[in-house]
C-alpha cells in the first residue's frame, strides 16, 4: 500500500460517499415519520438535472445547489401528496416517483447535455503543496465539507428536538402522535420535504461537483444504495457517516486498486460494491426489527 | 430497463416532431433516418456519428434528414425506424451495436429501404454494415502519450474490457513504448460505458497512481478530460475529433471516427440505385478514422512523430506483428505472423508494458 494509494482511497471514499450521505440521511428523516420513498433515485437524479441546468444557465455552481434542493423537495411534495394525503401504497408510490424522476430529468437535461459548466470550486486546506498527498487528502467543495455538520443537525433535530420527538412518534405510532395533539400528516410533509431538499443536493453533488456532466440515469442505482444504508445505520444519522464512507469507499477502493495493478479480475472488482450491500443487508438484518420505526411503510387512516 | 423505456418514448415522441410537415413542392431527394443510442451532444460517439450525417447532408442537396436520439438498443428502436420508414426514409443508419438485429428485422420487411448498421457483421441485399478500425489508429496516439509525459505513467480508463478495447489499449502501449521505452499504461475498468461518477473516480484514481496522461475508451470522453484537467493531468480523447474544447490547455490530441465521406457515397448510391451492402472497416488514412488536432501544450517534434506514425499505419502499418509478448512474459503472437481484422476482437491479454488484468 502507497501512500497515494491510500490518500485516494480516503479522498475517493469521501467524494463518492458525500452525495450517498445526504441522500441517505433524508430518507432517514422520511423513514422516521413512517414513510418508505423508493423513489429516491428519481429524486437524485431531479436533483442532479435540475442542479447541472441552472449551473449551465446561471454560470453559478451555488445557485445549481440551491435549484436542486427546491427541486427535490417539490418532487417529493408530489410524493406526500399522493402518500400522506391521498394515502396511497408507498412502495408502490415511490417506485412510480422514481419513473417519474427518471423521465423528468431526462426532459430538464436534455437540451443541457453537453453544456461546459464550472462546478463547485475545491477549497483546498491552505498550505498544503498541490499535488501532493495532503492537498489531494484535503481539497474538496463545499458540499463536501458541509455533510458532517448536515448529519449532525439532523441526528440533533430527530433526537434533541421537540420536533424531533413529535416525527419519531409519528413513525413509531401516528395514532399515539395523533392523541398527543400531534398532527401525523404535517409532520411526515415536513419530513418529506426535508428528505426532498437532501436528495436534491446529493444528486446535484455528482452533477456540479464530482463529474461536471449531465447524463441520463447517472445516478446509477445510487438512491438504492442510500436505503440500503437507511437499515445500515439503524435510522441514526451518525451511523450513516459511517456507511456512507463505507460504500463510497467499496466504489472508490475497487478502482484505485485497480489502477495501482492489483492481481484480480475487473469483473469481481466492480462487483464488490453491490456485494458489499448483500453482505450488509445478511449481517445487519436481525437488527433491523428492533430499530426500524414501527409504523414504517403504514398508511395512517386516522383514529376511530 | 426503466431507463430505455422512457428514452424510447422520449425517441418516438421526438422522431414524430423532427419529421413534422412536408411541404409538397420541396420534396427531398432522399430521406435518410438516422438513430441514436444517446444524445448527440455527448462529445463522444454519438457526435461523430451526428458530424458524418449533416457531412452527408451538406453533401447532397434536398437530403431530409430524420434524426432520433436515447434510442435504446430494443425493440422500441424498430419501432422507432419503422416510423421513419412510414415517414419516407429510403436509407436508414442504425449506428448502435445493439441496434443491429431490429434494422435487419426492418431490412426482411422492408426491401425497398436500405440499411447501414455500425459495428456488426449482418448482411442483405439491402443491409450493410460499417466501423472504423480503431486498433491501429490507436498507435499514433501512444505515439504523443510516450513523448509527452514526464511520469512514464500513463492512464487508460475501460468502460467494458472486450476485446476491440483491449486491443486499443494494447496498441496505445505499443505506440508509447516505440518512443518512450519506460512508459507504463495503467488500465482501469469501470464496468460499463457511460457511468459518469466511476468514469471520474476512476480517472482520479490513475492520477494518484501517478498518471500524468489519461485516456479512455468510453462512450463520451467529457467527464474523464474534465476530472483530468481538474487534476492538471493531460488528456488523448476518443470517439469525436471535437473533445478538445472541454479543457483546451489540458488537451493532447485525439483520435475520432469521420464517417462524413462513407455516410456521402452510400446515400449517393441509394439515389442512384447502386447500393452494394459491404461490411466496410477503414481505419487511418482509409477515410472512417482521424486523428484530432493538437492541442496548445504539443510541440512542434511530438506533432510530426505522431502524424508520421498515423501515416505509417495509415499506408498498412500494423502493431500486431509477432514477436508480440504480453504482461506475464508470454509470447501471443510469434514471430512471422500478424493480427488483423477480426481477431482484433479477440484480445484478452494486455501487451508488454500494461498494468492491469483482461479477464
Amino acid at each position: 500500500m502507497n501512500p497515494a494509494l491510500i490518500a485516494g482511497i480516503v479522498a475517493g471514499a469521501v467524494m463518492s460517499g458525500t452525495s450517498l450521505l445526504y441522500a441517505t440521511l433524508g430518507e432517514i428523516v422520511g423513514e422516521r415519520a413512517g414513510i418508505v420513498n423508493l423513489g429516491l433515485e428519481g429524486i437524485m437524479l431531479i436533483g442532479a438535472a435540475s442542479g447541472f441546468a441552472v449551473t449551465a444557465l446561471s454560470g453559478s455552481p451555488y445557485l445549481g445547489v440551491a435549484a436542486a434542493a427546491i427541486a427535490g423537495a417539490a418532487a417529493n411534495l408530489i410524493f406526500a401528496y399522493v402518500v400522506v394525503s391521498r394515502r396511497a401504497n408507498q412502495l408502490a408510490a415511490g417506485l412510480s416517483l422514481m419513473f417519474f424522476g427518471i423521465g423528468l430529468s431526462a426532459l430538464i437535461g436534455r437540451p443541457f447535455v453537453g453544456a461546459l459548466i464550472s462546478g463547485l470550486p475545491r477549497l483546498a486546506v491552505p498550505g498544503l503543496a498541490p499535488g501532493g498527498i495532503g492537498a489531494r487528502l484535503l481539497s474538496y467543495d463545499s458540499l463536501v465539507y458541509l455533510a458532517l455538520p448536515t448529519a449532525l443537525l439532523t441526528w440533533w433535530l430527530i433526537f434533541r428536538t421537540r420536533w424531533g420527538l413529535s416525527l419519531r412518534t409519528v413513525g413509531e405510532s401516528p395514532a399515539a402522535a395523533f392523541a398527543a395533539g400531534v398532527r401525523p400528516e404535517l409532520v411526515q410533509y415536513q419530513a418529506l420535504t426535508f428528505a426532498g431538499v437532501l436528495g436534491g443536493i446529493a444528486g446535484a453533488h455528482m452533477s456540479v461537483a464530482l463529474t461536471l456532466t449531465w447524463a441520463e440515469g447517472m445516478t446509477a442505482g445510487r438512491g438504492f444504495i442510500a436505503i440500503a444504508l437507511v437499515i445500515f445505520a439503524k435510522w441514526n444519522p451518525l451511523w450513516a457517516i459511517a456507511g456512507a464512507l463505507l460504500f463510497g469507499g467499496a466504489e472508490g477502493l475497487q478502482l484505485q486498486l485497480q489502477a495501482a495493478g492489483a492481481d484480480v479480475s475487473p469483473f469481481i472488482m466492480n462487483m464488490t460494491p453491490y456485494l458489499l450491500t448483500l453482505l450488509v443487508l445478511i449481517l445487519w438484518g436481525w437488527r433491523r426489527q428492533s430499530a426500524a420505526p414501527a409504523a414504517l411503510g403504514r398508511t395512517f387512516v386516522g383514529v376511530e | 430497463m426503466r431507463r430505455s423505456i422512457i428514452a424510447a418514448a422520449c425517441a418516438a415522441i421526438l422522431a414524430v416532431f423532427a419529421a413534422g410537415p412536408v411541404a409538397a413542392q420541396d420534396k427531398p431527394s432522399l430521406t435518410v433516418g438516422a438513430i441514436y443510442v444517446g444524445s448527440v451532444n455527448d462529445y463522444g460517439y454519438n457526435r461523430a456519428m451526428k458530424d458524418g450525417l449533416e457531412e452527408m447532408k451538406r453533401n447532397i442537396p434536398g437530403l431530409k434528414l430524420i434524426e432520433a436520439e436515447n434510442v435504446p438498443e430494443s425493440a422500441e428502436s424498430e419501432r422507432v425506424m419503422e416510423g421513419m420508414i412510414q415517414q419516407g426514409a429510403k436509407l436508414i443508419f442504425a449506428t448502435s451495436f445493439g441496434h443491429q438485429q431490429f434494422a435487419f428485422n426492418l431490412a426482411k420487411a422492408h426491401p425497398d429501404v436500405y440499411f447501414e448498421h455500425a459495428g456488426g457483421w449482418m448482411q442483405a441485399p439491402n443491409f450493410g454494415n460499417f466501423f472504423g478500425a480503431t486498433q491501429a489508429a490507436w498507435y499514433p496516439m501512444g505515439v504523443a502519450a510516450g513523448k509527452m509525459t514526464k511520469s512514464n505513467t500513463l492512464g487508460f480508463v475501460v468502460g467494458v474490457p472486450i476485446g476491440y478495447a483491449i486491443g486499443n489499449v494494447n496498441a496505445f502501449e505499443m505506440g508509447a513504448r516505440s518512443v518512450n521505452p519506460a512508459a507504463q499504461t495503467r488500465v482501469v475498468v469501470t464496468g460499463g460505458w457511460s457511468d459518469k461518477a466511476k468514469e471520474a473516480a476512476a480517472a482520479n484514481a490513475l492520477i494518484d497512481q501517478g498518471a500524468d496522461i489519461v485516456t479512455m475508451h468510453v462512450d463520451s470522453p467529457a467527464t474523464i478530460i474534465q476530472a483530468a484537467a481538474s487534476r492538471n493531468a493531460y488528456a488523448i480523447g476518443f470517439q469525436s475529433i471535437e473533445a478538445a474544447q472541454l479543457a483546451p490547455k489540458f488537451w493532447i490530441t485525439g483520435l475520432g471516427f469521420t464517417w462524413g465521406p462513407f455516410m456521402t457515397e452510400t446515400a449517393k448510391s441509394v439515389m442512384a440505385g447502386t447500393f452494394k451492402p459491404a461490411m466496410v472497416r477503414q481505419g487511418l488514412g482509409q477515410g472512417m478514422m482521424a486523428v484530432a488536432p493538437f492541442g496548445e501544450a504539443v510541440p512542434a517534434d511530438v506533432r510530426t512523430l505522431v502524424t508520421a506514425a498515423a501515416d505509417r499505419v495509415g499506408q498498412g502499418f500494423n502493431p500486431f506483428t509477432g514477436p508480440v509478448t504480453d504482461n506475464t512474459g508470454v509470447v501471443r503472437i510469434p514471430a512471422g505472423q500478424a493480427w488483423g481484422g477480426e481477431q482484433m476482437g479477440n484480445f484478452d491479454w494486455y501487451v508488454e508494458g500494461v498494468i492491469g488484468k483482461a479477464k
